[in-house]
C-alpha cells in the first residue's frame, strides 16, 4: 500500500539523515571505534540489544525457528538475559575496561600474546562477514515478498543507508541509531503478540488448540524438552547454553562488547549490559510466541507458507492493516540495520586494530588508522554484497557459520574464565588449549557428526579448559606485571589505576577530554544488584511458568 | 592455481545445482497452487463462479503435473520432500471435494476447504512430530543437578568473589 511505502521512505530517510548528522566531530580512532566514551548506560542498553537482535538472530530467523520447533526457541531470549547479558555485566565487562582495550582480541593480546589475538580476530572477521551478508539476503528476501520490490536494489539501498552513517560516524553514530531503531522496534513491532492472542483465545486458547484439538506433543510448548527433543535436548540447552554459549556470545562477540567500551563509565557500561536483560527478555514475545500462535492462523485463512523463514512475513503481510504494516516494516528494518551496523563497525575495528595497527602497518599517526577505519568498513561492506549471491544459494553459509560459532565459543569460555580468575594460566597454555579445544569442536561435528550444538560448545569447553590447566601447570608461571589488574586476585591497590590509565594510553584508548569522575551513590532504579536481581527472577518466573 | 579453482567451481555446481534448483522448483509450483487456490476463494466472494472454476483448474493442473511428479521422484531419491508426499492423499481428497463443491456452489464451505487444501500443502512445523515427553531420572540428575547447579554456582561464586573485590577494595583505598 502506498501508505507503507511512504513510511518505509521515511524511515529509511531519517535514518540516512540523522546517521550523517551524528558523524559530526569524529576526529580521531578512539571517536570512531570507541565513541570517544561518551554514551549513557541507556543508549547502552539499546545499542546492545538492537544490534543482538536482526533478521538472522531475531525475527526471521529465530521467528522461524520457532515456527518450526516452538515455544523452545524462546530459551535464547530467557537464557540469554540472566546468563549472558547479566553475568557478563556483572563479572567480565570491567576487566576490559581495566586492559584499556579496543577489541576482545585485543584483551586476549594483553593477558595472552599475539598468536591467540591473530587466530580469534580472523575467526569472528568471518563470521561477522558472512553475518552481514546473511542478513542483508535476509532482508532483502523480506522486503521483496512483502512489498513486491526487487531483490538486489532493496540490498543496495539497505547498505547504502547502513553503510553510510557506520562508515562516517564509527560506534558514536551506530550506537545512537541503535538506541533509535530499539524503540522503533519496541514500538514497532509489540502490538503483534497481542493482536494475535487475542485472534487465539489467549496463551491458555493457543495452548488448548495446538494441544487437544491439533493432538500436539506438550514439548511444542516446553522451553526445556527432554533429552531426547531433536532440535534442543533440555539439559544441554541448561549446560551448553546458559554456561557457554550465551556468556561466550556476551563477553566474546565484538560488537557487543564494543557497545560496552564506548559508555562515559564503568557503571554505565555495566548498568547498560544489564538492563539489556530486560528487552532481550521481551525479545520471546515480538518474535517466538507469535511465531508458536502462526500455525493457527495459517490453517484457519489459508495462507500458505513455502518454508520456516518466510513465515514472519507471510504472517505480518496477511494480518496487519495498512499503515500499521508500514510502522512494522520499518521496525524490522530497524532490527536489521542494527545489526550489521553494529558487526560492519566491529569488523573494521578488529581488521584495523587486530590485524592492520598491530601487524601490518605499526606506528603511524592516530589519523592514519582512523582514515583506514573507513577504508576498512567500505572494504567490509563491498565483501559481504558479493557473498550475498552465495549466501542466497548455499546451505555451506549456515554450516560455516555455525561451525565457527562452535569452534569460537566453547574454548573462548575457557580461557576468559582462566584468564581473570586464574593468575597461574599463561601464554603456551592458552595457545594450546584453544587451539586443542578448537579442533576437537570440529572433529566433534564433522568426524563423529554431532548436530547439537550445545553439546559441540559444552564438550569443547571442557576439552579447552583441561588442556589449558594442564599445559600452563607443565609451563612457565606468567609475569606477575603481565596480568597485574587483569585477574580477580590482582592487587587492588591505587596501582591497577596506574596501570588501567597507562595501558590506556599505550593503546590508544584513552580520550583526549577524559570526563570527570565523580563517585556517587546512583539512585534505587538504577542500582546494577536491584536490576540484576529483577531480571533473574523474572526469568526464573518465566523457566517455571513455560519450563 | 586458478584452473584448479575453476575446476571445483565447475565440479561444485554440477553437483549442487540439481539439488538447488529442485528445491526452488518445489516451492515455486506449492506457491503457483497456493496462489491459485486464493483466487478460487476471491472469485467466490464475488459470486464469480466461472473464474472460480478456471483458477480452481489451474490449481488442480499445477498439482497433477508439477507438484505431485516432483514429490513422487524425489521419494525414489532423495526423500527431502517426504513432508509433503506424507500428505499428497489427503490433498488429493480435498482437492475432489473442492470439485464438488464448486459444482454445487455450496458458498459457505468453499473457503474452509480451500484453506485447508493450502495447509496441506505448506510447510508444517516440524516440532509438531515429536513426541511426548520422556524425562528420564537421568535427565533430572543431568539437568538440573549438574546444569542448574551449575548456573547457581556460577552466580554465588560471582558474587562472593564481587563481595570480596569490593571489601578489599574498600580497605586499600581507605574507604
Amino acid at each position: 500500500m502506498p501508505s507503507d511505502f511512504i513510511i518505509i521512505g521515511l524511515y529509511l530517510a531519517l535514518m540516512f539523515t540523522a546517521g550523517i548528522f551524528f558523524s559530526r566531530n569524529i576526529k580521531s580512532t578512539a571517536d570512531y571505534f570507541l565513541a570517544a566514551r561518551s554514551a549513557p548506560w541507556f543508549w547502552i542498553m539499546g545499542a546492545v540489544w538492537a544490534t543482538n537482535i536482526g533478521f538472522l538472530h531475531g525475527y526471521l530467523a529465530h521467528g522461524g525457528a520457532a515456527y518450526e520447533w516452538g515455544l523452545i526457541q524462546a530459551n535464547f531470549e530467557w537464557f540469554q538475559g540472566p546468563f549472558g547479558y547479566v553475568l557478563t555485566g556483572l563479572f567480565f565487562i570491567a576487566f576490559y575496561w581495566r586492559a584499556g582495550i579496543f577489541t576482545v582480541p585485543h584483551f586476549l593480546e594483553t593477558r595472552y600474546g599475539s598468536g591467540i589475538r591473530v587466530i580469534y580476530s580472523i575467526g569472528w572477521l568471518i563470521f561477522f562477514i558472512i553475518t552481514i551478508a546473511a542478513e542483508l539476503y535476509l532482508g532483502g528476501m523480506f522486503l521483496k515478498n512483502i512489498l513486491h520490490i526487487p531483490f538486489w536494489p532493496t540490498v543496495f539501498v539497505l547498505t547504502a543507508v547502513v553503510g553510510t552513517y557506520t562508515l562516517l560516524g564509527g560506534l558514536g553514530a551506530a550506537i545512537m541509531m541503535e538506541f533509535v531503531q530499539f524503540v522503533i522496534m519496541m514500538v514497532g513491532t509489540m502490538p503483534l503478540v497481542f493482536i494475535l492472542l487475542n485472534m487465539v483465545g489467549g496463551f491458555e486458547g493457543l495452548k488448548d488448540v495446538l494441544l487437544t484439538q491439533w493432538n500436539i506433543s506438550p514439548q511444542y510448548f516446553s522451553v526445556l524438552p527432554d533429552n531426547h527433543h531433536p532440535y534442543g535436548p533440555g539439559p544441554w540447552i541448561i549446560l551448553g547454553q546458559c554456561f557457554v554459549v550465551t556468556i561466550g556470545w556476551c563477553a566474546g562477540h565484538q560488537s557487543m562488547v564494543q557497545r560496552n567500551l564506548g559508555a562515559r563509565s564503568l557503571y554505565d557500561s555495566k548498568l547498560g549490559y544489564v538492563v539489556a536483560g530486560l528487552p532481550k527478555t521481551l525479545g520471546a514475545f515480538l518474535y517466538i510466541v507469535p511465531m508458536v500462535a502462526a500455525p493457527i492462523i495459517f490453517a484457519q485463512r489459508g495462507i500458505f507458507v513455502e518454508k520456516a523463514d518466510a513465515a514472519y512475513g507471510k504472517l505480518i503481510l496477511n494480518l496487519l492493516p495498512a499503515g500499521m504494516l508500514g510502522l512494522f516494516i520499518a521496525g524490522l528494518v530497524s532490527a536489521g540495520l542494527s545489526s550489521i551496523s553494529g558487526v560492519l563497525n566491529s569488523s573494521s575495528t578488529i581488521v584495523i586494530k587486530d590485524i592492520y595497527e598491530r601487524f601490518i602497518v605499526k606506528g603511524k599517526a592516530d589519523h592514519h588508522y582512523f582514515v583506514a577505519g573507513r577504508v576498512a568498513t567500505f572494504g567490509i561492506i563491498v565483501a559481504s554484497l558479493l557473498l550475498v549471491s552465495i549466501v542466497a544459494k548455499s546451505p555451506l553459509i549456515m554450516w560455516l557459520e555455525q561451525t565457527l560459532l562452535a569452534i569460537l565459543l566453547g574454548p573462548f569460555m575457557a580461557i576468559l574464565i582462566l584468564a581473570i580468575f586464574w593468575r597461574r594460566t599463561n601464554t603456551p597454555g592458552s595457545l594450546i588449549g584453544y587451539l586443542v579445544g578448537s579442533a576437537f569442536a570440529i572433529y566433534y561435528q564433522q568426524v563423529l557428526g554431532q548436530r547439537v550444538f550445545f553439546k559441540i560448545s559444552w564438550w569443547s569447553f571442557v576439552v579447552a579448559l583441561a588442556v589449558t590447566v594442564v599445559a600452563s601447570l607443565l609451563t612457565k608461571r606468567p609475569k606477575p606485571e603481565k596480568v597485574e589488574g587483569l585477574t580477580w586476585e590482582s592487587d587492588f591497590h591505587a596501582r591497577v589505576g596506574e596501570i588501567t590509565e597507562q595501558r590506556a594510553v599505550n593503546n590508544g584508548t584513552k580520550v583526549t577530554e577524559m570526563p570527570e569522575i565523580k563517585v556517587t551513590i546512583p539512585p534505587w532504579y538504577l542500582n546494577l544488584k536491584y536490576w540484576a536481581t529483577g531480571i533473574l527472577l523474572a526469568q526464573l518466573a518465566l523457566l517455571f511458568f513455560f519450563g | 592455481m586458478r584452473k584448479v579453482i575453476l575446476l571445483l567451481v565447475a565440479v561444485s555446481t554440477l553437483i549442487f545445482a540439481p539439488s538447488v534448483l529442485a528445491q526452488e522448483k518445489i516451492i515455486d509450483v506449492r506457491q503457483e497452487m497456493a496462489d491459485n487456490l486464493t483466487l478460487v476463494k476471491t472469485a467466490v466472494k464475488n459470486n464469480d463462479w466461472t473464474a472460480a472454476q478456471n483458477s480452481f483448474d489451474k490449481a488442480k493442473d499445477t498439482w497433477q503435473n508439477e507438484v505431485k511428479p516432483l514429490l513422487i521422484e524425489d521419494e525414489k531419491t532423495e526423500k527431502r520432500f517426504s513432508e509433503y508426499f506424507g500428505r499428497m492423499d489427503e490433498v488429493g481428497e480435498g482437492l475432489n471435494n473442492l470439485a464438488l463443491l464448486l459444482a454445487s456452489k455450496k458458498e459457505a464451505e468453499i473457503e474452509s476447504k480451500v484453506n485447508e487444501i493450502i495447509w496441506g500443502i505448506s510447510h508444517h512445523p516440524r516440532g509438531f512430530e515429536v513426541g511426548p515427553p520422556k524425562y528420564s531420572v537421568w535427565d533430572w540428575v543431568f539437568g538440573l543437578g549438574i546444569g542448574l547447579g551449575w548456573c547457581v554456582f556460577a552466580i554465588f561464586f560471582g558474587l562472593y568473589l564481587r563481595k570480596s573485590y569490593y571489601r578489599r577494595y574498600a580497605k586499600q583505598s581507605g574507604i
